[in-house]
């Protein structure tokens, strides 16, 4: 192959929008919003699976707390007719997402599972991926923060802790997903079967309203829910192509 | 046309420009002092502290995670628009006013730049990987993002701090080599070496003109482009009330706004204090009046246009974010911020009011602290009022912020004094082309003795 | 070591004419040292052309070029998808491509002007500090005496206030 033919084949791959090689999974997540009882179960899960750290009262009345996960109420109309509703909201992972393409550094990128990444080693803190992101749902460490003794023995082994001046967000529970890949290697399978990786917060939902698996597979549970008549996305006119799915019953 | 230093001749401006580099009062001493010890006090001590304890010292929150940091830089960055840009702009329209005062006026492009990188550095989390945002192959084979528009920042930035000091630096040499005659010890070796030998023949002159028009011609769009950029920081994200197109020209047009104001704040200083009545006249700040007038109405009128687009949009998120800049928790600051830049300046229709020294002082102060609040009011009524309310909130400076805010002022006073001390603050070989020639035998005695 | 005939002068015309009768007698081109621009130089001692514009244009040719190349070739040298853009992003990179055109075109004006302007100056040259403040100085190199006294009588015809002899070492 020539030189000339080589430089265009190659320009060709590196112009062509999207990503420049399918995803080996496409990992998404359906939220049944007529489930969810609002428990905030998966608020804790999430806190205890991912070392989120607890800010306390003082920094949580200046609005810094983090939660990977939280749970939005919206009250309608006025009491006693009033109507509560519920949604969680965490990173959507979004295959255009805002706040990849802002980060100097390159701390956040979208890797080979579909998974908007954020790499704390490599985040100078410029906190413009919050700006950016429609979502919220990035935090920032604005401290040193730590665990009483003996709270620091319940932290996970496999997450590491975030230090001070990073962002950090919801990782669709990363450290999960590669040990099924790693088990799925080991037992000469080739692919991750449906329903071995659970995130944290759809492992502990009661209601079983939060349905995690890839979306590659058009049998999986959560390929089924997705195609759901009721299905819509957060803020899907920004085109952000994010990757949680929220089914409702809309009432007329 | 510069009527009132045609008086005077070329000896007279050597005289007073080489007097206010090598004769220093006490005054100045205590000036410096107070500047320097304000810069340590209020900038530098918080800021260390800031850096031990994390960026939660200052103000910032959830939906408010930038802050007065980055207005700040934006503020600086802006200030930085007049100096090095209206100097080129007037050098190649050949207007001869622009000649006694565009050296200063230079330096505080280079001076408000240094702060404004600085501000960087006390904005980001982690200020000790800052060279990461820098292209430099490395061991880890990792790149910046050149998608980011913080790159572009990075980019523009440094090609502008690179640009303007080159543009001072070579405007200077000239005078440079003047004073260097007249100095001795440190001083003779410090403008022997920026002086590179300059001897004033008819091929150096030829060439730096030249090579200083060439620089005018490619620094003028640079400005441009660098303040666009640092509106794109905004533009490009979809906050409601930030993406919008309008804002490139909007920080443009603020930019030379606020960057003029700081000028003629400059300028009243440098002739009140440094003895350059005879050089900076009423036709200067009648001219930078004038100039003033014009951008304060093209402010006004790109908020309008602002206003009406984000009205126009008709989406919920737009009316919030427009509702909380004109009625909400900043409303008081976005009504003053409207009196001081838009209504305020209007004043300068009446040609008394421009000619006047302490009236066009006071106004170009109120000016830049309506510009600041600009600046502010950007960040601090967009980012708490995004698209979902259930993550609204309020966005507070801390202590730490409003110190390190004083401080930068002080920073940027101290660089000035340090530079009216080493640069010639006036430059000489222009006002002297300004001047008529020297009459035949006027001043030495014509003795032929062959050395 | 090559002398100098340095003639002082008060004011730029009469220096002027000075440089004008020296071309004109056969010295060879006159260096004329002012401490502002004199108008009309060339006029008397012909047209002037400088490689500087060259400089600029090919230092922002070169810078253009240089900026894509890092962008893009940063992006392919370790690809990672972002934001669902391509690898090679145009808008954003255009951009880079114009803040280092602008960069390196700045920078090679710079060298144009070092080096067509022959600065900054190694070994000392014919200077008089007067030229940095309200005089106008014209220098010719002689050879001999007789070389010296018509220049001379060239420049004190012309006005001069000063006649001087300087070398090239001083």
């Amino acid at each position: 192959m020539s030189l000339f033919s080589r430089f265009m084949d190659g320009w060709r791959k590196y112009r062509k929008p999207g990503y420049y090689d399918e995803f080996d999974y496409h990992w998404t997540m359906a939220i049944d919003l007529d489930k969810c009882t609002g428990c905030q179960a998966c608020m804790t899960a999430c806190q205890a699976e991912n070392n989120i750290p607890i800010v306390g009262e003082e920094e949580l009345a200046r609005g810094r707390e983090i939660q990977w996960i939280r749970v939005e109420r919206y009250w309608e109309g006025e009491y006693p007719n009033a109507k509560l509703s519920f949604i969680p909201i965490m990173c959507q992972h979004c295959d255009s997402a805002p706040c990849e393409t802002v980060c100097p550094v390159s701390a956040t990128y979208h890797n080979q599972d579909g998974l908007n990444t954020q790499i704390y080693n490599r985040c100078i803190g410029t906190r413009s991926c919050a700006v950016y992101c429609p979502y919220e749902v990035r935090y920032f460490n604005y401290y040193d923060h730590h665990w009483d003794s003996p709270l620091e023995q319940q932290l996970n082994p496999d997450v590491t802790v975030r230090g001070k001046g990073v962002m950090e967000k919801c990782t669709f529970c990363i450290q999960r997903i590669r040990e099924a890949k790693d088990h799925a290697k080991d037992d000469g399978r080739r692919r991750v079967q449906d329903g071995e990786v659970q995130p944290a917060c759809v492992q502990t939902c009661p209601s079983k309203a939060l349905v995690f698996g890839d979306r590659k597979d058009s049998e999986n549970e959560v390929s089924v829910a997705i195609n759901d008549p009721r299905k819509y996305r957060v803020l899907d006119e920004l085109n952000t192509d994010s990757s949680v799915f929220y089914l409702k019953k809309v009432d007329a | 046309m510069v009527a009132e230093t045609n008086n005077l001749g070329y000896t007279d401006i050597h005289e007073d420009v080489v007097r206010s580099i090598v004769k220093t009062g006490p005054k100045y001493y205590i000036a410096l002092a107070t500047a320097g010890g304000t810069t340590l006090l209020c900038f530098f001590f918080p800021w260390f502290y800031q850096l031990y304890y994390g960026i939660g010292a200052a103000g910032m929150n959830h939906p408010g995670v930038w802050g007065t940091y980055l207005a700040s830089f934006i503020f600086w960055i802006g200030l930085s628009h007049s100096g090095t840009l209206l100097s080129c702009v007037l050098h190649l329209t050949n207007s001869s006013w622009r000649k006694a005062m565009y050296r200063s006026a230079e330096a505080m492009t280079l001076f408000s730049l240094v702060v404004a990188a600085t501000y960087v550095m006390v904005h980001v989390g982690r200020p000790w990987f800052i060279h990461w945002a820098l292209p430099y192959p490395n061991q880890m084979e990792l790149w910046p993002n050149f998608r980011s528009p913080l790159m572009f920042d990075v980019m523009a930035i440094t090609t502008y701090i690179t640009g303007s000091t080159i543009f001072i630096y070579m405007g200077s040499i000239p005078d440079f080599a003047a004073v260097r005659d007249r100095t001795s010890g440190w001083r003779n070796t410090m403008y022997t070496l920026l002086s590179l030998g300059w001897r004033g023949t008819d091929k150096e002159w030829h060439r730096l003109h030249w090579a200083y028009t060439f620089l005018a011609v490619l620094i003028i769009p640079l400005a441009v482009s660098v303040h666009s950029i640092v509106s794109w920081d905004f533009a490009m994200s979809i906050v409601p009330a930030l993406h919008q197109t309008i804002f490139a020209p909007y920080f443009v047009v603020g930019a030379i706004y606020s960057g003029t104001a700081g000028i003629v704040t400059v300028m009243f200083v440098l002739r009140k204090y440094m003895g350059f009545e005879r050089y900076i006249t009423k036709l200067h700040f009648d001219n930078l009046g004038k100039l003033l007038l014009v951008l304060s109405l093209l402010w006004t009128y790109i908020n309008a246009v602002e206003l009406f687009t984000s009205w126009y949009s008709g989406t919920s998120e737009e009316y919030e974010a427009v509702g909380f800049k004109l009625f909400g928790f900043y409303a008081p600051l976005y009504w003053e911020m409207i009196l001081f830049c838009a209504v305020a300046p209007l004043l300068m229709f009446s040609t008394r009011f421009r000619t006047s020294f302490m009236p066009m002082l006071i106004l170009s102060i109120v000016i830049n602290i309506g510009m600041y609040t600009e600046r502010f009011l950007i960040i601090a009524t967009s980012l708490p009022r995004q698209y979902l309310p259930d993550a609204w909130g309020v966005y507070v400076p801390s202590a730490v912020e409003v110190s390190i805010m004083v401080g930068s002022f002080a920073l940027f006073t101290t660089l000035f004094l340090v530079f009216v001390k080493i640069f010639p603050s006036v430059s000489m070989y222009e006002v002297k082309e300004t001047m008529a020639t020297p009459k035949l035998g006027s001043v030495a005695p014509a003795s032929g003795s062959p050395a | 070591m090559t002398s100098n005939v340095v003639g002082v002068f008060a004011d730029p015309q009469s220096a002027l004419t000075a440089a004008g009768n020296l071309k004109g007698a056969g010295f060879g081109i006159p260096e004329l040292m002012s401490p502002v621009p004199i108008e009309g130089v060339e006029a008397v001692l012909g047209k002037k052309k400088s490689a500087i514009k060259n400089f600029t244009f090919f230092g922002g040719l070169i810078g253009g070029i240089a900026g894509f190349a890092l962008a893009a070739g940063t992006a392919v040298l370790y690809p990672h998808p972002v934001g669902g853009r391509p690898i090679i992003t145009m808008p954003p990179y255009l951009i880079i491509t114009y803040e280092l055109a602008i960069l390196f075109g700045i920078l090679f004006t710079v060298v144009g002007f070092l080096v067509s302007s022959r600065l900054p100056a190694i070994r000392n040259r014919v200077y008089l500090p007067e030229a940095a403040v309200d005089k106008f100085v014209v220098t010719v190199p002689y050879d001999d005496d007789d070389h010296f006294k018509r220049a001379e009588a060239i420049l004190s015809n012309a006005g001069a206030e000063q006649i001087r002899q300087l070398g090239e070492e001083d």
